[in-house]
């Protein structure tokens, strides 16, 4: 148990410097780039058409950062912001607050994340274990590899676009870009479920079957360099059933430095969710960016920035608490105490 | 000694020459260049500019790879896209690794404090996605050159080589060599560059090639977010302009499809050339994969 508070603080450690040091980093980016620190938004508002509101928007900035005071003091009030969770106005759209847009974007993206990452690391590390279990270098195994392989290497928005062309132009089976219907209320009913799930399909089919392949390998790998260890010879030994060393022993054993490489994994896969988002104009957190990007939009992009690196090191975080759960040397540590 | 280092590295050499996937995957890489160059060594510049040929027209006799809506050869602009985004990625993928070894040397050699605050750095770094720092950095630095983006780009691939070389380095550091190097009273920095730093070449290899391919990837990412290089050409900028001006549904098939080719014959190319740098330094994993 002391080692499991030990390894808790010493994760929460890690946790707490990513968002601080994030933060910092976010803060000081702008003000080391020559000019004023908000010269981005000063110099931009003339080219967005918001011109009509540009002097309260500098005022209210000038008293939200504090620019007349010392970095240090500008720093704290950042921060003091933050911890609010204010995080200043919008340009293109002067006065929606950031953090009110961001809030409109994230559920799409979180719901688009949460359900491909889910799929495709269960199902990539079923189908893993018992390749790597059976062995063999049957045709079929040679071929699986070499396709997962292909789409290891291949980023998701290539996919992304291929699929687009095939299933949302050439097929015309779903929906070219979008999260609904233009026209449909979103609300609680079949139809708009049925409309969200079809818009979602290609997004999530590029996300899952690129990062498949990569599950598919890595657990594939995992239970091939398992097989020659000792408890499971001697299981074999104590003649267990085949599907019980493998699910039981094996696969079990595999898992855990499966759910480490989805926590390293995960900055990845969110920055490619990102740009798929953009492809198929689904509208989370990416195309909100996508949009400050060519709104000129500074505040939003920090904002999303921000948000992104917060929810990735939750994430992870909470991977790594859940991680001594699954560990079995943990368990029986604990059982073994209590 | 150092006899001994140069065998085991003529060793590695010979096993890397015959590594299948080695080879394959380089000369896949260098066909690549080879079309590169000798396109841009035969294109006359003024023909990069948009309307110097009929627009939208398919794959034909008078422009191999057909054009786009702004009348460019998509030949054209491949024989600018693909240098530049080798350039790229061999900038941001030196400068990552160098950051990345010096960090990885100094955490894992001299230990203590510095390890702690350098290992939850590099730890921290590892877990949040680049690419938004990268979008962060690159909206603010608006207009930037091929070079500038490789420049911030390289500089966020350093914490993956960091950590790999830190876990080599404290394997390493305990060896009977380096002990007798410190007996003999080489100093730190000495020891680093001297006795641990040969025997990280073929590691180093391998992460090089592994930086490379993120870079690539940070750059076609950056650029299809609207952040890349506006007024020149690199792979991730001509999928950008293909899909601001809607190729796939005017069914301009050749615009888009072309740097999606050789983006993925790109990756292929480098991940196997990756493959065959693990397995000749690491003969056991060969029967593996």
């Amino acid at each position: 148990m002391i080692a499991y508070l030990k390894y808790l603080s010493e994760r929460f450690v890690i946790f707490v410097a990513t968002i601080f040091i994030s933060i910092t980093t976010v803060f000081f980016v702008p003000r080391l780039t020559p000019g004023n620190p908000l010269s981005a938004v000063f110099s931009n508002l003339a080219g967005v058409g918001g011109s009509l509101n540009a002097p309260q928007l500098i005022e209210e900035y000038n008293r939200l950062f504090g620019l007349d005071r010392s970095l240090w003091e500008q720093y704290v009030s950042f921060l003091r912001e933050l911890v609010r969770g204010n995080l200043g106005y919008s340009i293109g759209s002067f006065p929606s607050h950031v953090s009110d847009m961001l809030r409109s974007a994230i559920p799409w993206t979180i719901g688009l994340l949460t359900v491909t990452t889910l799929i495709s690391w269960v199902l990539g590390s079923l189908i893993g274990a018992v390749v790597g279990w059976r062995g063999g270098k049957s045709r079929f195994v040679q071929v699986l590899v070499s396709v997962a392989l292909v789409l290891y290497t291949i980023p998701y928005y290539i996919l992304a676009i291929i699929l687009v062309f095939l299933f949302a132009f050439y097929w015309r089976i779903f929906p070219l870009s979008g999260a609904y219907s233009v026209g449909l209320r979103p609300g609680l009913s079949l139809d708009f479920a049925l409309d969200v799930l079809r818009h979602a399909a290609l997004p999530a089919l590029s996300m899952i079957v690129v990062s498949l392949g990569w599950w598919f390998l890595s657990m594939r790998s995992l239970i091939t360099s398992l097989k020659g260890e000792d408890y499971i010879l001697q299981a074999e030994a104590k003649g267990l059933s085949e599907r019980r060393i493998l699910w039981g022993y094996a696969f079990r054993n595999a898992l855990l430095p499966q759910a480490t490489g989805l926590a390293i994994s995960l900055g990845h896969i969110v920055g490619g969710a990102l740009i798929t988002e953009v492809i198929f104009a689904y509208p989370g957190l990416g195309w909100l960016i996508y949009n400050s990007i060519k709104g000129l939009d500074f505040p939003v992009i920090q904002g999303g920035v921000l948000l992104i690196v917060f929810s990735v090191a939750l994430a992870n975080f909470a991977i790594d608490m859940v991680y001594p759960l699954i560990d079995p040397r943990i368990r029986y540590e604990r059982t073994g105490r209590g | 000694m150092a006899e001994v280092r140069v065998e085991a590295q003529r060793g590695y050499a010979r096993e890397l020459l015959r590594n299948r996937k080695f080879l394959i995957g380089t000369s896949i890489f260098l066909a690549l260049l080879a079309v590169a160059v000798a396109g841009s060594l035969f294109v006359d510049p003024v023909q990069r500019r948009t309307g110097s040929f009929p627009v939208r027209l398919p794959p034909g006799p008078g422009a191999p790879l057909g054009t786009d809506s702004l009348g460019r050869s998509i030949a054209i602009q491949m024989s600018e896209a693909v240098p530049n985004s080798l350039q790229v990625g061999l900038i941001a993928a030196f400068l990552g690794t160098l950051i990345g070894a010096l960090i990885g040397f100094v955490s894992g050699y001299f230990g203590g404090a510095v390890d702690a605050v350098l290992r939850i750095l590099i730890d921290v770094f590892l877990s949040v996605p680049s690419l938004v720092f990268l979008i962060l950095i690159a909206s603010l630095v608006r207009g930037v050159g091929v070079q500038t983006m490789a420049l911030i780009i390289g500089a966020f691939a350093w914490p993956s080589p960091a950590r790999q070389v830190r876990a080599q380095v404290l394997s390493l550091k305990e060896r009977a060599f380096v002990q007798i190097a410190r007996l003999s009273g080489m100093s730190g920095l000495e020891i680093i560059f001297r006795e641990l730093m040969p025997h990280m070449l073929q590691w180093l290899g391998a992460n090089f090639v592994n930086a490379f391919i993120s870079a690539v990837l940070a750059e076609s990412g950056l650029s299809l977010l609207g952040l890349g290089p506006q007024r020149e050409m690199t792979l991730g900028m001509m999928i950008y302009w293909a899909l601001s001006y809607s190729a796939i549904l005017q069914n301009l098939w050749w615009w888009w499809l072309t740097p999606i080719l050789a983006l993925m014959c790109l990756f292929l190319s480098l991940y196997m050339i990756h493959l065959g740098f693990d397995e000749a330094s690491n003969p056991r994993l060969h029967s593996q994969v």
